[in-house]
């Protein structure tokens, strides 16, 4: 099992540049839940889902050589061809797009508690610190990055101006980003 | 776009969360290029967000791991397959298909314990229908030779030609009572013993006919199993008197006189 072992990104990089298999095993140990988030936010369907989040490590597996770590971060290249994934399918399928606005309980009580031990950071402290962001802030952040829409469309759905969503946006990036200050 | 208006502009987080166009995608990439410490800034957005997505994380089923590896590492699955005979194409589907194999074996088993019970009872009921069957046959048989023998003894009474002879008790058997039909045209006898008394065991009636003055056998009567049917007697062309003796089994070359049941003269 791959909980003894702790890559750090560049390490994982290259060992998943020569196909190895624990280095899989490590990435799906440590993203799958949060991907498999990511597309619960967009859809509701569990099974729908789980195919989804199978076709999407295929697809991260399969596409790794085009993976360009100066552009950023494995994750955000692996949740852009999930999320993408998920919303080709759901327009396909015809599912009606809504915008789900959760509130902080049903976040925290979605949030996964599986996750690895020996990762360096307090989950529940994030977790707590996640539910800092206000409720505008938080319905933003979801529909950028968890659903990838615009800050047009996000203006639309939530009904406020533009500008409030940038200012928003920002403001809730930079909570984010105070939690990670005491880690680093 | 120097660094600061760039950085104040938000690209950078827009970027991150992969909601930038293609313009603005290709200006946040030059920009890294340009000036590599916007790295640094972009790797804290990106490091926020992805532990904001962890901390919303949802574990997806347990099954859905293997799933993938099975799909991504075919190789491995073909060596799980050499050590175990196990189908490994349908590993991805193993829990409904065990589940489904369960079913299966259940309904089998179910279908195979109902087949027995189906079997033991339709046995036993051949076996109870053969035995009816036998018996009912058994019963044919009887009444068909019962019928037949009763044909038979009816033909020896209506036939035209047959002359009805009475021999009547002696004086030892009061009671008894035999009828011989004799056909006048051929000369055969026939013999309804019905009512000669029961034989005693190791007896035997024996029919003689009084020929010039002298006994001659008629032959045996067949009182077997209790059964006095008209039977066939020796013909006699000629005839002075008829009498029936007990006599041993098989008969004697003589009557024994004193054990004369029957008689009639002509």
């Amino acid at each position: 099992m791959a909980e003894t072992i702790k890559y750090n990104e560049e390490e994982l990089v290259q060992l998943l540049k020569t196909s190895d298999q624990s280095a899989f095993e490590y990435l799906y140990d440590h993203y799958s839940g949060a991907l498999n988030g990511v597309i619960f936010k967009i859809i509701d369907d569990q099974h729908l889902a789980e195919d989804l989040l199978q076709e999407a490590f295929v697809k991260i597996w399969n596409n790794f050589s085009s993976y360009d770590p100066s552009k950023g971060r494995l994750f955000t290249w692996m949740l852009n061809i999930t999320r993408n994934l998920t919303i080709d399918t759901v327009r396909s399928k015809g599912y009606k797009k809504q915008a789900k606005i959760q509130n902080s309980e049903i976040a925290v009580s979605h949030t996964s508690n599986n996750i690895n031990e020996n990762d360096k950071f307090d989950a529940l402290g994030i977790r707590k610190q996640t539910m800092l962001l206000n409720e505008g802030q938080k319905s933003v952040i979801d529909l950028a990055y968890f659903e990838g829409f615009t800050q047009e469309e996000i203006s639309k759905i939530l009904g406020i101006p533009l500008g409030t969503v940038k200012t928003r946006m920002r403001s809730a990036i930079s909570v984010l980003k105070k939690l990670l200050e005491p880690k680093n | 776009m120097n660094k600061e208006e760039f950085i104040s502009s938000g690209l950078l987080e827009l970027y991150a969360m992969g909601i930038t166009s293609s313009e603005e995608t290709q200006i946040v990439e030059e920009h890294l290029k340009q000036f590599p410490e916007l790295r640094q800034e972009l790797d804290e957005i990106e490091k926020s967000l992805e532990k904001y997505a962890i901390s919303n994380a949802i574990e997806p089923s347990s099954f859905v791991k293997q799933n993938i590896i099975n799909q991504v590492f075919p190789q491995s699955v073909k060596k799980e397959s050499q050590e175990t005979p196990v189908v490994s194409i349908n590993t991805n589907t193993k829990k409904p298909f065990s589940l489904f194999y369960k079913a299966i074996a259940a309904a089998v088993f179910i279908l195979l314990i109902g087949s027995m019970i189906l079997n033991y009872t339709y046995f036993n009921k051949y076996h109870t229908t053969q035995n009816q069957l036998a018996i009912a046959q058994q019963k044919l048989d009887e009444q068909e030779s019962a019928n037949q023998a009763m044909s038979h003894d009816l033909d020896v009474v209506t036939d035209k030609y047959a002359m009805p002879v009475v021999l009547n008790g002696t004086p030892h058997a009061p009671d008894a009572l035999a009828k011989i039909f004799w056909m006048k045209n051929s000369g055969q006898v026939y013999i309804d013993p019905s009512n000669l008394p029961a034989v005693p065991a190791g007896k035997q009636y024996q029919l003689w006919g009084i020929v010039d003055g002298k006994p001659v056998s008629g032959g045996m009567i067949q009182t077997s199993k209790g059964v006095y049917q008209i039977q066939k007697m020796k013909s006699f062309g000629k005839v002075d008197a008829f009498a029936i003796t007990l006599e041993k089994e098989g008969g004697s070359p003589t009557p024994t006189m004193d054990e004369m049941i029957v008689s009639a003269k002509m």
